[in-house]
């Protein structure tokens, strides 16, 4: 199979994940999309939004769609580290007839494949962070014993901003392990009709699987191998310089409201998104425009606020938007040019 | 897409370099500078040229080009994509799948492309702008230089026009003066003919400034007559006259008069000499003319020494009328104290004796004069007695006084014999009336009176001038601003330099440094020698216009011109306060040798 024909299959098989999770979400598009992005982009997703606009349920539909190991963890301040990675417990060692005992290794919830990670944070940081490290380490050591999770590896947690008291804010160096952080509109007027029509009648059948492992593995491996052009990157890259309050080519607005911008981490998620969001729409490079679809969900987590920003109101999104107009994606010369022909 | 971008920044060089260009002509045009107006097409030039180089200094690279071909054909950057793989795989084969994907689809794109919609746009606003420039430079080149108002307005250009005028009329009636030779009968009838022309001229109308010319070339005529006595070659014989006179305190004041050309002065004298009572001084003073007369003949002054001469003659002349008046003077004075005087009789005696006292203060012609009708009238009251008694006095002077001071013996016989017989007695009165009404005046002072008058007429007629012209420049000024000088302007453009209208006449040249005009300026206006061109000092100077008032004389430089001072003419001559000012001064006597030492040139 060539390339082209790769990326046509790919554009295929995305197009079908839409369409069957779309048979259960209602509206939601962009968060769908912007799921997928994080799922071929081989990153995580953190999902942020009130409760009952469908985040579980979007997860949920998403692993049955997909061939994959599904498991959810209900995140609680009594949540231990052990009930997400698992713990070794005593058994009755089978091969011993004297009876004898054994310690064997209990799988967590982590170790599914496609991992929700419910309300991430009413858990206290220990437990959150024990997540973090399976997360970025794809595996976990339990009693010295290190345990390779299987890939594919995709973790949605899910965060409510509403009811903060009893919760652990996720510290942003946590944060920062998520590819994406995705906010999760309230429904239209129609879509919230829909909603209803859909819910309160029978329950809907179970999805059938459309992507299997091994095709989420390849497409993700197709993602990496998306070429970008120096200027895109170079473009990733001044974005995430802009949004540095120290560095000279801020925008005024960062100066004011940020303490810290985004880092390296964010300059990869920006490129590996961008690809992802390539891959998805069939094309075989990445483009100007794929890094600013993909700057508000890559990088709203990895900005922290200072006191004026968070006094003042202003949010993440808000000084994304202002990065994508400060920052010229094209050289002056042809951006000059680009004005003059409109 | 290159060559059009240079194209585009040549004619963006261009517009800069217009805009630059016509805002120099405009600065040009209004300071009145032709040369910086000139200056604007090599600014547009010099625009091109720089627009050139930044666009070769500003060649778009292929990467850049592959941006702006993905923008305007709206592939994703997947040319830019391709050009970069391009780059760094040399040779198609080694390329990766999704590299040879992205190759295959840029070319897809750019065989697909719509190329009008590839080319970089070349006429931008500042581009469709340079015709519009161009024509506006050309307008600012070719527009005439602006005028530049005049502050004092057309001073000299506005006409005068005087009826009646004064003074001139002393100037013209030199014409009906003596003059000392045939040579300055000419001078002196050019002289008064210059000033009746004027006269009429001014009746008619003329421009302020040739008044003004012709009323100076009037005075300096007049001022060098007044030098012309002695002057040139004469000056030593002149000087060597009067030298000698001013060694004798008696001749020293009129040996000053005429070292100073003050013949007047110089007659005046001589006169009071003349009538002077002791003879010892009448006799030392005319040593004296004689010794003056062979200095300047010596000298080889004809002139002078002729001048001299016909002094001395009329010294004679007046020594002789007042010894005649003074004898009898003397005779009257015995016919007084007879019986039966009428008053008018003693009347007419106490004014003859009044009258010799008045001639014997002050010994000149007017005195003499005086004298002499007082005794005429105290002859016609004398009885036939006492006029014999009159001229046995006489008889007795002319025998006792022969050969003494003070009268003339002959003179006193003459009249004895006249006064014997009353044909006699009729005919002395008749020459005492005559007397009393002779002129005695020398021929050189007549002249020198005459010249003076004249040049008290010119006088009045300058400020005449000047007050006139005040008057109508009040008047002219505004309608100089608002009508005459914006004719003038127009002219100007034609003439070379704004405000100097040259009638019938192209673009002026050839002038100042900085007068780029192609013509030349032969019109009607004659042509001028610069050694004839004079100016007053501190001239207001203003570029593209006429000097304002400050032309006043059009007359040859002569030696011992200064700014405020009219010369004499020759390297030989000084004015008569140029030498011997120390003498002349009011320093002490005492002092002078240090005053002249310390005026003395090193």
């Amino acid at each position: 199979m060539t390339f082209e024909e790769s990326i046509g299959n790919a554009k295929n098989a995305v197009a079908t994940l839409k369409q069957a999770v779309g048979r259960v979400i209602v509206g939601q598009s962009n968060v769908v999309e912007e799921v997928i992005w994080g799922l071929v982009a081989g990153g995580h997703v953190l999902l942020e939004g009130a409760p009952g606009l469908g985040k579980t349920l979007l997860v949920r539909v998403l692993a049955e769609t997909l061939d994959l190991r599904f498991s959810r963890i209900q995140f609680t301040p009594d949540l231990m580290p052990s009930d997400v990675t698992g713990t070794n417990v005593l058994i009755l060692d089978p091969k011993d007839r004297t009876g004898g005992s054994m310690f064997a290794f209990q799988r967590g919830p982590i170790f599914g494949q496609i991992v929700l990670a419910d309300e991430i944070n009413r858990a206290t940081p220990k437990t959150q962070s024990a997540l973090l490290e399976a997360m970025a380490e794809h595996a976990v050591t339990v009693a010295g014993t290190r345990h390779v999770l299987e890939q594919p590896f995709f973790v949605l947690a899910t965060e409510n901003p509403i009811e903060m008291e009893g919760t652990y804010t996720l510290p942003e160096a946590q944060l920062d392990r998520f590819l994406l952080k995705i906010m999760v509109p309230s429904p239209s007027e129609d879509e919230l009709v829909e909603v209803l029509s859909r819910t309160t009648g029978r329950a809907i059948d179970t999805q059938a699987k459309v992507l299997t492992r091994d095709g989420v593995l390849s497409l993700r491996a197709l993602c990496r191998d998306i070429p970008v052009a120096e200027p895109i990157s170079r473009y990733a890259a001044r974005l995430v310089r802009a949004s540095d309050p120290t560095d000279p080519s801020a925008p005024p607005i960062v100066k004011r409201a940020l303490r810290y911008g985004a880092g390296v981490r964010g300059a990869q998620s920006l490129i590996l998104a961008a690809k992802a969001a390539a891959l998805t729409e069939g094309r075989v490079n990445v483009s100007f425009q794929d890094i600013a679809r993909v700057a508000k969900p890559a990088l709203r987590h990895r900005m922290i606020r200072g006191f004026e920003g968070e006094a003042d109101g202003i949010t993440t999104d808000a000084i994304v938007d202002a990065l994508l107009t400060h920052v010229e994606a094209r050289p002056s010369n042809v951006a000059r040019e680009r004005e003059a022909a409109k | 897409m290159r060559r059009r971008l240079l194209l585009r920044s040549s004619l963006s060089g261009a517009s800069v370099g217009l805009l630059a260009g016509l805002a120099v002509a405009g600065v040009g045009w209004y300071v009145h500078h032709e040369t910086l107006r000139l200056v604007a097409p090599a600014l547009a030039c010099t625009g091109v040229l720089v627009g050139a180089l930044a666009g070769a200094k500003k060649r778009w690279s292929d990467d850049d080009i592959a941006l702006f071909l993905d923008e305007r054909l709206d592939s994703g950057e997947v040319i830019a994509t391709a050009r970069e793989t391009e780059n760094r795989v040399q040779d198609a084969s080694n390329a990766t799948e999704a590299e040879q994907s992205v190759l295959q689809r840029a070319a897809e794109v750019l065989a697909k492309a719509d190329r009008k919609k590839t080319r970089a746009r070349v006429f931008r606003r500042r581009e469709l702008a340079l015709p519009a420039l161009v024509a506006g430079l050309v307008f600012a080149i070719r527009v005439p230089l602006r005028t530049i108002p005049v502050a004092h307005g057309e001073e000299g250009k506005a006409e005068l026009k005087i009826t009646e005028i004064r003074g001139l009329e002393k100037v013209a009636r030199l014409s009906k003066a003596s003059a000392r030779d045939a040579a300055q009968r000419d001078r002196l009838d050019k002289i008064a003919k210059d000033a009746q022309q004027l006269k009429e001229d001014l009746a008619r109308g003329i421009e302020k400034r040739d008044a003004q010319d012709r009323m100076a070339r009037i005075k300096d005529a007049l001022r060098e007559e007044k030098l012309s006595l002695g002057s040139g070659d004469e000056r030593s014989g002149l000087d060597a006259a009067a030298k000698t006179l001013e060694s004798e305190d008696l001749t020293k004041e009129a040996g000053r008069a005429l070292g100073d050309h003050d013949l007047e002065k110089f007659d005046d004298e001589m006169e009071k000499l003349a009538n002077r009572r002791e003879k010892e001084d009448r006799e030392a003073a005319k040593k004296k003319l004689d010794e003056a007369i062979d200095a300047a003949k010596r000298s080889g002054s004809k002139g002078v020494s002729r001048a001299l001469e016909e002094e001395k003659k009329k010294m004679e002349a007046r020594e002789k009328r007042g010894a005649l008046l003074r004898e009898l003077a003397q005779g009257l004075e015995s016919t007084e104290g007879g019986s039966g005087q009428d008053e008018d009789k003693k009347e007419a005696m106490d004014q003859v004796k009044e009258r010799q006292r008045a001639f014997d203060q002050k010994p000149d012609d007017a005195s003499a004069q005086k004298l002499a009708e007082a005794m005429g009238k105290a002859l016609e009251k004398l009885t036939p007695e006492e006029r014999k008694r009159l001229a046995d006095r006489m008889r007795e002077l002319s025998k006792g006084k022969k050969g003494k001071q003070a009268g003339d013996p002959e003179g006193a016989k003459d009249l004895a014999e006249e006064l014997s017989t009353p044909e006699g007695q009729k005919e002395l009165e008749r020459k005492l009336k005559e007397l009393a009404k002779e002129d005695d005046e020398s021929e050189e002072s007549k002249r020198d009176r005459n010249l003076d008058e004249a040049e008290d007429g010119a006088k009045d007629a300058e400020k005449d001038l000047r007050r006139h012209g005040e008057g109508q420049q009040g008047q002219q000024g505004q309608q100089g601003q608002q009508g005459q000088q914006g004719q003038q302007g127009q002219q100007g453009q034609q003439g070379g330099l704004a405000g100097i209208p040259i009638p019938g006449k192209e673009n002026g040249g050839g002038g100042h440094h900085e007068d780029q005009g192609t013509g030349d300026h032969r019109g009607e206006t004659a042509e001028q020698k610069a050694a004839m061109l004079k100016s007053r000092a501190n001239p207001k100077m203003q570029r593209g216009a006429a000097n304002s008032g400050t032309i006043t004389v059009f007359s040859q430089g002569r030696a011992g011109d200064t700014a405020n001072h009219r010369g004499t003419g020759d390297l030989t001559t000084v004015g008569p306060r140029e030498v011997d000012a120390v003498e002349r001064s009011e320093v002490p006597e005492e002092y002078r040798d240090q005053v002249r030492q310390y005026f003395e040139p090193k």
